[in-house]
């Protein structure tokens, strides 16, 4: 019950960049929401609205059904290439 | 009618003519349909983020165009027949937003088009702003091209 926040409070950058539609086809822009491992980052790590993280999660499944972004990676490619073919 | 948005993924391993036949046909079955195309959007050769029937690359295009919703069912299963296509994904544009959204890509790939022909015309004169501007246009080059170590190279080279 502590007074102060435990976390720092983190905004949601699309909202600041005032994001109404996301394009599946533009991969450098999903790459702030997902990891290393190209799974979507939760929005508890990211500060992303449940607006915008809700767009992200569907932008993100079909760039994945496009073979623009991988579904996941093996071990060596996380060490060799990461984001190789993001940008 | 509807606004919709596909895009194909044609096999590699086609020769370059083989591939503009199997593009134009795809577009033929979305104009039998009765769709009408708004415009494409050729992406060119990519590789792909994981291997499709064992092709570590493809040739994507993106077509642009609205069409009775009921028609989309026959034309997805024309694509699943192709055995040219790798893949499609159709994406519908529904509400407001996202017809605004289909209506700005249709507008940025018109554009895009307008700047490769353009290109095509007068290919000397495309090329000199590029060597001036390397910083700038090296970030817009980026996606396109393929190995990066190239794109580096040039300016430790003057
Ligand atoms: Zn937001």
């Amino acid at each position: 019950m502590s007074e102060k926040r435990k976390y720092k409070k983190r905004f949601c950058k699309y909202c600041e960049a005032k994001v109404d539609f996301m394009d599946y086809k533009e991969v450098g822009a999903l790459r702030f929401s997902l990891s290393e491992r190209y799974k979507i980052m939760p929005r508890r790590l990211t500060g992303n609205c449940k607006k915008h993280q809700d767009m992200i999660s569907i932008v993100i499944k079909r760039a994945r059904a496009a073979a623009l972004v991988p579904y996941t990676v093996t071990r060596k490619a996380v060490v060799t290439q990461p984001f190789e073919n993001l940008r | 009618m509807r606004k919709y948005e596909n895009l194909v993924i044609v096999k590699p391993t086609l020769t370059a003519e083989e591939i503009q036949a199997s593009v134009k046909a795809i577009e033929e079955v979305i104009t039998s349909n009765g769709g009408e195309i708004a415009t494409t959007d050729t992406m060119g050769m990519r590789k792909l983020a994981y291997p499709i029937e064992k092709n570590e690359r493809g040739y994507f295009h993106v077509i642009y165009y609205s069409v009775a919703p009921a028609a989309i069912t026959e034309i997805e299963r024309r694509f699943r027949l192709n055995e040219e296509l790798l893949r499609f994904v159709t994406i519908k544009y529904d509400t407001n937003r996202e017809i605004k959204a289909w209506d700005g890509l249709v507008e940025k790939a018109n554009k895009k088009a307008a700047m490769s022909a353009k290109a095509a015309e007068t290919p000397a004169a495309t090329e000199v702003p590029a060597a001036t501007e390397t910083p700038v246009v090296e970030e817009a080059a980026a996606p396109v091209v393929e190995e990066v170590p190239v794109a580096e190279a040039t300016p430790a080279a003057e």
